[in-house]
This record gives C-alpha cells, sequence and structure tokens, in this order.
C-alpha cells in the first residue's frame, strides 16, 4: 500500500516536471517572437529610412526642375474626396501569442461612376497568414475568373492603377517631371514598409504584453 | 486576452499624418489623403508656425477617430507633445513615429521601444 503510493506521488510529481517544462517552452517561445519582432521593427524602420531619403531627394529634384510654386501644399485639393490607399483592420490568431491586430494596405481603389469603390480585392501577397506581411491588395478584377482572362483582368488592373496615379499628381499640374513620379512611387513602397512596421509593432506589444504578465 | 478590450475589424480605414510638407506631400501622392464633407482633412502639415497646440489637438482628434488605423508622426514633431504620445496606449490607431528630412529617427524617443526597453535594463534582470 505505501508501495502504491509512492509510486502515485513519483506519477504525480513527474506530470508537474512535464507540466513546468511545457510551460516555461511556451515562455521562451514568446521572448523568441518578441526578440524577433523587435530585431524586425528596427530593420523595417531602417529600410523606411531610405526609402524616406529617396522620396524627399527626387521630390527636391521635381521641385528644382518644375520650380518651388508648382510642388507645395497649396495645390492640395481640399475639395471632399476619399482616400485611394486605404487599410483593412482584422485580428488574427497567431500561436503562442494569441490574437493579434493585422494590417492591410489597400492601394489605389477606383472610385467608378456611381462614386462607390470598385472591390477588385485580390490579395497578392502569399504570406497571408503572417502578421509581418503587409499584405498588400492590389486592385484587380476577383481570382475567379478563368485562367485564360488573367491577363486581361492584370492588364485593366495595371490600367486603373496608373489612372489613379495620374489623377494623384494632378494636382500639381499635367505634365510633371519623372522626378515626381519617381517620388511618388518611392513614397509608395514606403507606405507599403509602414504597414509591415505596423503590423510587426502590433505583435512586438501583444508579446511583450504576454511577458509582462509572467 | 485578459483585460484587452477587441477591435472590431476595420475596413477603409485612413491613415492619418503629422509630418512636414515633404512627408505629407509624398504620402499624399500615394493616396491616402482624405478630405470629408466638412473639410476636415486626415493629416497636419507641421510648419515653424504651427503650434504645440495645434499638434496636440491634431493627436488627440486622429487618436480618437474610428476610421483611422494608423498615425504617422514625425519623430520631432513627436519630441513637442512626448508626454501625450508615451501615454497614448491603444492598439489601434497605430502611432508609427518616422523620421524627417532634417531629424533622423532615433530609436531611444521611440514610445514603443521605450515601453518595451525596460526588460533589459539592469533592474529588470536582477528581479528575475
Amino acid at each position: 500500500m505505501a508501495g502504491a503510493e509512492e509510486i502515485e506521488i513519483c506519477e504525480g510529481g513527474e506530470e508537474s516536471i512535464e507540466a513546468e517544462a511545457k510551460t516555461e517552452r511556451g515562455d521562451e517561445k514568446v521572448l523568441l517572437q518578441f526578440l524577433d519582432s523587435l530585431d524586425g521593427y528596427l530593420t523595417l524602420m531602417d529600410s523606411l529610412n531610405s526609402k524616406l531619403r529617396e522620396g524627399w531627394f527626387d521630390l527636391a529634384s521635381a521641385r528644382h526642375s518644375m520650380g518651388t510654386l508648382r510642388i507645395n501644399t497649396t495645390l492640395l485639393d481640399l475639395k471632399d474626396h476619399s482616400a485611394s490607399s486605404t487599410l483593412q483592420v482584422t485580428d488574427q490568431e497567431v500561436e503562442s501569442l494569441g490574437s493579434v491586430h493585422c494590417f492591410a494596405l489597400s492601394k489605389w481603389a477606383s472610385k467608378g461612376g456611381s462614386g462607390k469603390g470598385k472591390d477588385f480585392s485580390t490579395v497578392a501577397d502569399s504570406e497571408m497568414g503572417s502578421p509581418r506581411s503587409p499584405q498588400l491588395r492590389h486592385r484587380g478584377v476577383s481570382g475567379e475568373k478563368p485562367s485564360d482572362k488573367g491577363e486581361t483582368t492584370v492588364l485593366a488592373a495595371d490600367e486603373e492603377i496608373k489612372k489613379e496615379r495620374a489623377k494623384s499628381l494632378s494636382v500639381f499640374g499635367g505634365l510633371v517631371s519623372p522626378k515626381l513620379r519617381g517620388a511618388q512611387l518611392s513614397f509608395e513602397t514606403a507606405l507599403e514598409t509602414l504597414v509591415e512596421i505596423a503590423n510587426t509593432r502590433s505583435s512586438m506589444l501583444t508579446a511583450f504584453e504576454r511577458i509582462s504578465k509572467k | 486576452m485578459a483585460g484587452r478590450a477587441s477591435i472590431p475589424a476595420r475596413n477603409s480605414a485612413l491613415i492619418a499624418m503629422i509630418a512636414d510638407e515633404d512627408t505629407v506631400v509624398g504620402f499624399l501622392m500615394a493616396g491616402v489623403g482624405n478630405v470629408d464633407i466638412r473639410r476636415k482633412t486626415n493629416y497636419l502639415i507641421v510648419n515653424s508656425k504651427t503650434t504645440v497646440r495645434q499638434i496636440e489637438d491634431a493627436f488627440k482628434e486622429f487618436s480618437s477617430r474610428d476610421d483611422i488605423a494608423i498615425i504617422l508622426i514625425s519623430q520631432y514633431v513627436a519630441n513637442m507633445i512626448r508626454f501625450l504620445v508615451d501615454s497614448y496606449n491603444k492598439p489601434v490607431p497605430a502611432i508609427l513615429e518616422i523620421p524627417s528630412k532634417d531629424h533622423p529617427y532615433d530609436p531611444a524617443h521611440d514610445s514603443v521601444l521605450s515601453r518595451v526597453k525596460y526588460l533589459f535594463s539592469a533592474e529588470s534582470v536582477s528581479q528575475r
């Protein structure tokens, strides 16, 4: 009898040691995710800095060739209009972190004649599940179309995006410097980087909250 | 997560900006500019004539709007309202401090990194 009790106590002890080890591994995983996010955040900020510098330089070049009066804030459109590039915010379940806020960028929405945005949402980014991915959504025709029409729909989407880009630059006049177009592309890339930063920040803060509670 | 308010999914949320002229113009070219019927914009251009009060009001307004998901703020502007930025702790809208032409990004002043840096301080290590 005493022997059976001893065996029970030993088994109970082993189970609690296993549970503790499992909890420790979970804690280490969260800590690693936090450190990964922190590293990612700093790397992305560096990348953002480079992109912004390119944009500022191109903008300064455009201002030099087109003139200061043609590129300044007095020309900005103050009539009511919606943003062409917007965000979607959702909650994603991430292993060991739980629910994490996820930002997805939707660039160059087409307004259409009715004033409503044409919803062509197609996820271009393959890393859909990762909270770090910008989940870039290019406006194009829905992916349900047959593959033989794929090229046509991609071309149509590209045309729409070109129109939206041109419309965005039209406040600065009909003919704009190529440097201004270059600046626009740099800031677009910077925008994508910013969305990645937002996602990385979100996972970093979530991991930090988990660690702080322990 | 205990004590954490759930944020409803937001579609077509905006990116607000509180930054210098070139940064704002650049991002407006990327299509983030929004002006509503009351002529309220989702950006504030900061120059030498902009007061701290105007920056504070813009920050408070943008951070309380439901249609804004990210607020971009130049770090040198954030330094002017540092108390306000550091005391902000909601997950959405996310506050991202960005560099400006004349003021490079300094991780030491970033509000998010300041929040987490205590994990690496000597005091926190000694408590473990």
